[in-house]
């Protein structure tokens, strides 16, 4: 491991060590001057303390210039996805998915990507904090020490710890420790997302092995622990390769927009209470009594049950139905129960019990008997580690006051949050790079976390925590996470085992639990078995004139608002709104118009007692009766990007239902917002754009011929010629990609007034546009990164020649060259060039720099850029080749978006290679280029969307 | 020779009071005894005013960045392109008047030719600044032009831009000979009347030693033919390559054969607006009636209903051609330049520089100074519209849907282009302060040749 420790410059000198007193006259200044010569001459006398190595010999794994990458693992709502991390000279710059490490299959998501720059925060909280003031670890340490022989003689009644649910065996066996020590403490667990166990049971699937796929509420192959490796199989049916397809079909049923149910063949906006209609008709249907409770239901819902139900029973046991992590039990139960009675092949129950702590038989519950326990005095000490609860509590909880009550508080976070500043004692918590660590994947996969470097400020990790608050004395995580797993070794040589557990990034053999190999841990449902767990039913009415109801969700990129602080997620377009920089009540055309609301006006929602005031953004393709919030935002103390971006959904959500009101009212305020969108335009104008086909025309598909030929003669080609296929019916839409790329190609984030003005930096953005009309809207998300065209219209017109055609007919950006007429972005027709109208560079002391990937020119003011194919990656498996004396290998140059995308929907290589993935994908009938027509031959093409609908 | 047929006195292109001694008198008295000097004054301070603006808003745009003024991705041209056209264009009726008329001995447009010549080199100078100002990194402007490097770099020869910098800076140098060559008989009379020894020897050195000599007059005539024959060309290539500029390109709405002539059609009649302009209250504060006759303005109100012609013709062309074509783009800018959120400025547009011109078919109007003026005032207004709805509503919604986007103009677009309005009004006055306005030696000429028929 890599410990050279960055230069910080933050950190250099205390706060205010530079200002100059008022009061200093001219003679103080002399005696100062004077006294400063004489001490630093002095200085030179004494020896520093510690020894200084000089780079002379250098380590042996580390080149100047050569990145080195290391398996690691990320926690993602407390389970674990292997990930690879990028080190130049020790400082970690980039995070790749772990090909080898069952969760992530090589793929990362948007937030992934951005957690490297989380590290380099420079709002991290860096020293521990007393009341607010800045102490020492030692100092709270000696207090601890008398606190916690007080606790000691009364077995620790009312000391209490509040944890996030975690899959770490490490943290788990140091939180039963301290129980154990402790016998009458309490041990709490909270996070506002969901629990993906119900009824003692974790379910996991296999979506590829299902022909036909149900998904209720659920978001599972986006905003899932597994999502990457769901987005992977299913995918795999979706593809249209050599001109075949084993399309699998996928219904879903959902009151907002998710980006399951955009990939949907059929999607049905449906309300709670509609939901539960729908899947009421089903199960009669299922049972042959198809018209018992038809008559309840709208024409487009008896149309969808109708369809559903037919396609579930023609297809068992090849069938999968999914319940959203967020949904009630009783719809968790109908799922499972469907999967059981139909035989669902590709559902997975795991038996030995849900691999996170929620149910933990130790634990004592939730923030909820938390606050019960502090309103009946049991709760002295309280330790939050990991947890926002202040901010992510409950609105009925209002857990800041009931903090107060707390005599004596512990906070452990990466950031000054909201509870922070509640609490007593704040400590600083190390990123999970800078911490040892083992968690979880969602399928029992156990991983090391290893770090990349060591602690940029005073910071701990969460197990050191524990041991200390537990034993009084500070024990490194990396001997705690060794005693978790040095006896779980398999025979004598622990350190061997070791060593490749770190390699890999996970851990093999039996040590590693269930998860590696698969169906070990999880059982597949294969047989029918009706009478195992029948489906449930609902006695519901006719649709009454319904009051709306507000549904609370995970913000796509934000999760539960622990993103806030973060630029590449604030400014990353959400999904089916392209809003940045904070969230909005998303309400259907008809809610609207019901209320004459337009974008950006505010409302006030006002449920169980408690009223929020947001702006609304209108979508199409949502229930008309019910209005989405995502959570995340609004935060008071998010850090100098998070703080008060949009509305606090925490503040209306109640306890006892935390993802939906009923029942709420919604007025409009008369107020207006200005809410920022990347994308104002969500529809085609006709134009033949994001292209997308049913399934049965496919082999009627002919060849989108493309414009005729040229009268001048075709350039000469030599050697590679590179080009990227994307393909549409895959392509999620989750904008991992655009993330992957703003982490590869340092570029910068500009702030909500920049992109209100249309200046966003991204150099690939993922286009949405809205087709169809009720139940068959429709969004298609398209990728568009540079087209690297043939005939490219920017070159022609640059006065400089900054803008160049390479042999190998990459579309080149020369920054220095670049006087900045901006010709090229006005005669792009795909409008992918970005210019850069400020300095958009981050202060030149911001730690931010430290992300910095060293390959890629940081741009400066005035100049336009762009996507380059990631050419440094092709330059650098070029030198590799050449080194090695060998061609190039198809698939050995990666580019960024390419290597973070789930489902593999961007493909790129060498076009004169006849056999390479590229060329074979761009043989598909259904290859098409954007914009075609032009002539201006782009390199990048698309594969037109295949929808399968019954 | 023809003898010319006896004219309306409100036909005369000079008055026939006039003498050739008073010719003199009348406009060497603008510079060595102005009429109503408080009146200038205050017309230069509130020139001067606008300038100091434009400064600051120059030196702002250094500090901080293109980014202070309205621009983004997709309308990466706005204000600075509108700006730079607009005035490329009124500086066309100069050059206009000068060599194309005098090549076709229209004899009257010499009581105006030197005035419209100022306003051409004045309006060029306004133009040439955007395009240094618009730049992401004005500092390396040069880099535009082919000098030898020693990276052996050179400008990229297929953009439009490159040409325009040879067309536009041909065309600065080649004004600034026409207009020059054309003052030096008059610089020597101011020479010859400057009371004070400065002004004389300011005059002195700028006549060049002229003595109205014989030999001088043949070589001046013969010279200033041939700078005729050199402008000429010039009139109908730099708003070609402006129009180019646009046509090159592959976006909607800019991708025109139509461009080039369109657009010196559209320049012409701008610049004769902007002369219009300037000529009536400069008539009226100087008492040049009897030099500048409404048979002028009555012949320059013409040409306006000429060239608006032309331009309705280029409207009219646009939208057959995107009709025509079928291409579901170029039938979508024109829709949406009619109909979309820039429809304002369109319909304005038109108004003003189609149906304005129309009432220049009555006589009786082309005779109204008021109606004159405010005509002209209004297809100034119609032709910067007209860019602007080229160069905007083209860029805001283009191709994609996912880019389309607003532009709205800034603080500092506003003010720089009101400084440039600003610069160009305070030159103008510095100009009839300081050099003859009016071109005695060929009005004395004409007065005398006209006494002779008469």
């Amino acid at each position: 491991m890599p410990s050279l420790t960055p230069h910080s410059p933050a950190n250099e000198f205390p706060d205010g060590a530079s200002l100059w007193p008022e009061d200093l006259d001219r003679r103080e200044f002399i005696k100062v001057m004077g006294a400063s010569l004489a001490l630093a001459g002095l200085g030179s006398c004494g020896r520093a303390s510690k020894a200084l190595v000089p780079y002379v010999v250098q380590p042996g794994e580390i080149v100047p210039g050569k990145p080195l990458y290391y398996a690691t693992a990320i926690p993602v709502e407390g389970y674990g996805r292997g990930i690879l991390v990028e080190a130049h000279e020790g400082r970690p710059t980039k995070i790749e998915g772990n090909p080898r490490h069952p969760e992530s299959l090589g793929a990362t998501d948007a937030i992934t990507q951005a957690s490297i720059l989380d590290l380099y925060d420079p709002d991290r909280s860096q020293a521990p904090l007393a009341r607010g003031h800045a102490a020492s670890w030692s100092a709270f340490e000696g207090e601890w020490l008398e606190r916690r022989q007080v606790l000691l003689g009364v077995d620790g009644r009312g000391f209490t710890v509040l944890t996030e649910p975690t899959t770490s065996p490490t943290q788990r066996r140091e939180i039963h420790r301290l129980l154990d020590r402790f016998p009458r403490a309490r041990w709490y667990q909270h996070t506002p997302l969901a629990r993906y166990d119900s009824d003692g049971v974790q379910w996991d699937c296999d979506p590829g092995a299902a022909d036909v796929i149900v998904a209720i509420e659920s978001d599972f192959l986006h905003r899932h622990p597994a999502g990457l490796r769901y987005a992977r199989a299913f995918a795999r049916r979706r593809r249209v390769e050599n001109g075949g397809i084993r399309a699998n079909r996928l219904y879903a049923l959902e009151a907002g927009w998710s980006l399951t149910g955009a990939m949907a063949d059929h999607r049905l906006p449906v309300s709670p209470a509609g939901l539960r209609r729908v899947l009421d008709a089903v199960s009669g249907a299922l049972d042959g009594n198809a018209t018992d409770r038809d008559s309840d239901l709208t024409p487009d819902e008896r149309h969808f049950a109708g369809l559903m139900a037919t396609d579930l029973r023609l297809h068992a046991p090849r069938v999968l139905c999914i319940a959203g992590a967020e949904q009630p039990v009783e719809i968790q139960r109908w799922a499972h129960a469907v999967n059981h009675r139909l035989g669902g092949a590709a559902a997975l129950e795991r038996a030995g019990g849900a691999i996170r702590s929620d149910s933990d038989p130790r634990s004592a519950g939730g923030l909820g008997e938390l606050a019960g326990a502090i309103d009946r005095g049991e709760v002295s000490t309280l330790a939050m580690l990991g947890s926002n609860p202040v901010y992510t509590g409950a609105a009925d909880l209002d857990f800041g006051r009931r903090l107060a009550a707390v005599e004596y508080s512990v906070h452990l976070g990466t950031h000054r949050d909201e509870t922070a500043a509640h609490c007593r004692w704040h400590l600083p918590e190390s990123h999970y790079l800078e911490a040892w660590s083992d968690l979880r994947g969602f399928d029992g996969t156990a991983g090391i976390q290893q770090p990349l470097i060591e602690p940029l400020y005073g910071s701990r990790s969460h197990s050191e925590i524990v041991r200390l608050l537990a034993d009084g004395v500070a024990v490194s995580d990396y001997d705690l996470v060794r005693e978790t797993w040095a006896p779980r070794a398999d025979g004598a040589d622990f350190e061997e085992q070791w060593g490749r557990w770190l390699n890999q990034g996970w851990v093999d053999g039996p040590a590693g639990g269930a998860g590696r190999e698969r169906g070990t841990g999880f059982q597949p449902v294969l047989s029918p078995n009706p009478g195992r767990m029948p489906v449930p039913r609902w006695q519901t009415g006719a649709p009454a004139r319904p009051s709306p109801t507000l549904l609370f969700r995970p913000d796509p990129v934000l999760a539960d608002g622990r993103g806030a602080n973060n630029g590449w997620l604030q400014e990353l377009p959400r999904p089916f709104t392209a809003l940045v920089w904070g969230n909005a009540l998303q309400v259907a055309p008809e809610f609207a118009a019901e209320r004459k609301l337009a974008n950006g006006d505010e409302v006030r929602l006002e449920g169980e007692g408690r009223s929020l005031v947001v702006p609304v953004w209108i979508v199409r393709g949502q229930a008309a009766d019910c209005a989405v919030l995502h959570l995340g935002g609004g935060r008071s103390r998010g850090g100098s990007l998070g703080t008060g971006r949009g509305a606090n959904a925490y503040a209306i959500r109640p306890q006892g239902s935390p993802w939906e009101i009923a029942a709420i009212s919604c007025v409009k305020t008369g107020g207006s917002v200005e809410l920022v969108s990347t994308q104002h335009h969500f529809t085609m104008e006709g134009r033949n754009l994001a292209r997308s086909l049913n399934l049965r025309e496919l082999p009627r598909q002919a060849r989108d011929p493309g414009p005729a030929g040229s009268l001048y003669p075709a350039w000469p080609r030599e050697g590679h010629a590179w080009g990227m296929s994307i393909d549409l019916s895959t392509c999620l839409g989750c904008s991992a990609c655009v993330v992957a790329c703003q982490a590869e190609n340092n570029t910068p984030v500009v702030g909500k007034e920049q992109v209100a003005r249309g200046r966003e930096m991204h150099w690939i953005r993922v286009d949405r546009y809205f087709i169809g009309e009720g139940m068959d809207t429709r969004v298609l998300s398209q990728p568009v990164p540079c087209m690297h065209c043939e005939n490219a219209p920017c070159e022609l017109v640059c006065p400089v020649g900054a803008t160049v055609h390479s042999s190998e007919g990459l579309n080149e950006m020369v920054y220095n060259r670049c006087v900045g007429t901006r010709y090229c972005s006005n005669n792009c027709p795909y409008k992918v060039r970005r210019f850069n109208f400020f300095d958009f560079r981050a202060p030149a002391e911001s730690t931010v720099h430290l992300q910095e990937n060293p390959n890629v020119t940081v741009r400066v003011r005035g100049v336009m850029e762009k996507c380059t194919y990631c050419v440094q990656r092709i330059d650098a498996g070029r030198i590799a080749a050449e080194k090695d004396d060998r061609p190039l290998r198809d698939g050995e140059i990666r580019t960024a978006c390419q290597q973070a995308c789930p489902v593999e929907a961007i493909v790129f290589g060498d076009l004169a290679d006849p056999q390479s993935a590229v060329s074979r994908r761009k043989r598909e009938a259904l290859d098409y280029a954007l914009l075609g027509e032009l002539n201006t031959r782009p390199r990048t093409t698309y594969l037109a969307k295949v929808i399968n609908p019954a | 020779m023809k003898t010319e047929p006896e004219l309306a006195a409100s036909d005369r292109i000079v008055d026939p009071s006039l003498t050739v001694p008073g010719v003199t008198a009348t406009i060497s008295g603008m510079i060595l005894d102005p009429p109503r000097p408080k009146l200038w004054l205050l017309g230069f301070a509130i020139g001067f005013l606008l300038v100091l603006a434009l400064l600051a808003a120059v030196s702002w745009l250094f500090i901080r960045g293109i980014g202070i003024w309205g621009l983004n991705v997709p309308i990466a041209w706005g204000f600075a392109i509108v700006n730079f056209v607009w005035w490329i264009g009124i500086g066309h009726a100069g050059t206009f008047i000068s060599a194309i008329l005098f090549l076709l001995h229209q004899s009257w447009r010499t009581s105006i030719n030197r005035f419209t010549e100022a306003m051409t080199l004045f309006a060029v100078a306004c133009a040439g600044l955007y395009p240094l100002l618009h730049l992401g990194r004005p500092a390396y402007f040069y880099w535009l032009l082919p000098y030898p490097d020693t990276m052996g770099l050179w400008p990229q020869f297929r953009s439009p831009l490159v040409w325009d910098v040879f067309a536009v800076s041909t065309y600065a140098c080649v004004s600034l000979l026409f207009w020059y060559v054309g003052l030096l008989p008059d610089l020597a009379t101011m020479r010859d009347k400057a009371p004070s020894l400065l002004g004389r020897r300011m005059y002195g050195v700028l006549a060049l030693g002229w003595r109205g000599d014989g030999r001088h007059w043949s070589h001046y005539e013969k010279l200033y033919v041939i700078l005729a024959g050199l402008a000429t060309p010039l009139v109908v290539s730099v708003h070609s390559i402006v129009g180019l500029d646009f046509a090159v390109a592959i976006l909607p709405g800019w991708h025109s054969t139509i461009f080039p002539p369109y657009f010196v059609g559209g320049a012409i009649f701008s610049g004769f607006a902007m002369v219009l302009t300037l000529v009536i209250p400069l008539r009226a504060m100087y008492g040049l009636k009897g030099l500048i006759t409404a048979r002028h303005l009555e012949l320059m109100a013409m040409v306006l209903l000429a060239t608006g012609s032309v331009v309705a013709y280029g409207y009219f062309s646009e939208f057959f051609t995107a009709w025509w074509s079928g291409d579901e783009f170029e039938k979508f800018v024109n829709a949406n330049r009619a109909l979309g959120p820039y429809a304002p400025a369109f319909w304005t547009m038109l108004a003003c520089n189609v149906l304005v011109p129309q009432l220049f078919w009555s006589r009786r109007l082309r005779r109204s100074v008021p109606v004159l003026f405010v005509g002209a005032l209004l297809v100034n207004v119609g032709m910067w519209l007209e860019r602007f709805v080229i160069v905007v509503t083209s860029l805001h919604r283009d191709y994609l849907p996912s880019s389309w986007g607003m532009y709205i103009p800034t603080f500092w677009d506003w003010t720089t282009f009101a400084g440039t309005l600003g610069l160009f009004l305070s030159l103008i006055f510095l100009f009839v302060r300081l050099l003859p306005a009016i071109a005695m030696s060929e009005v004395r000429s004409l007065v005398f040749r006209k006494g002779k028929v008469s």
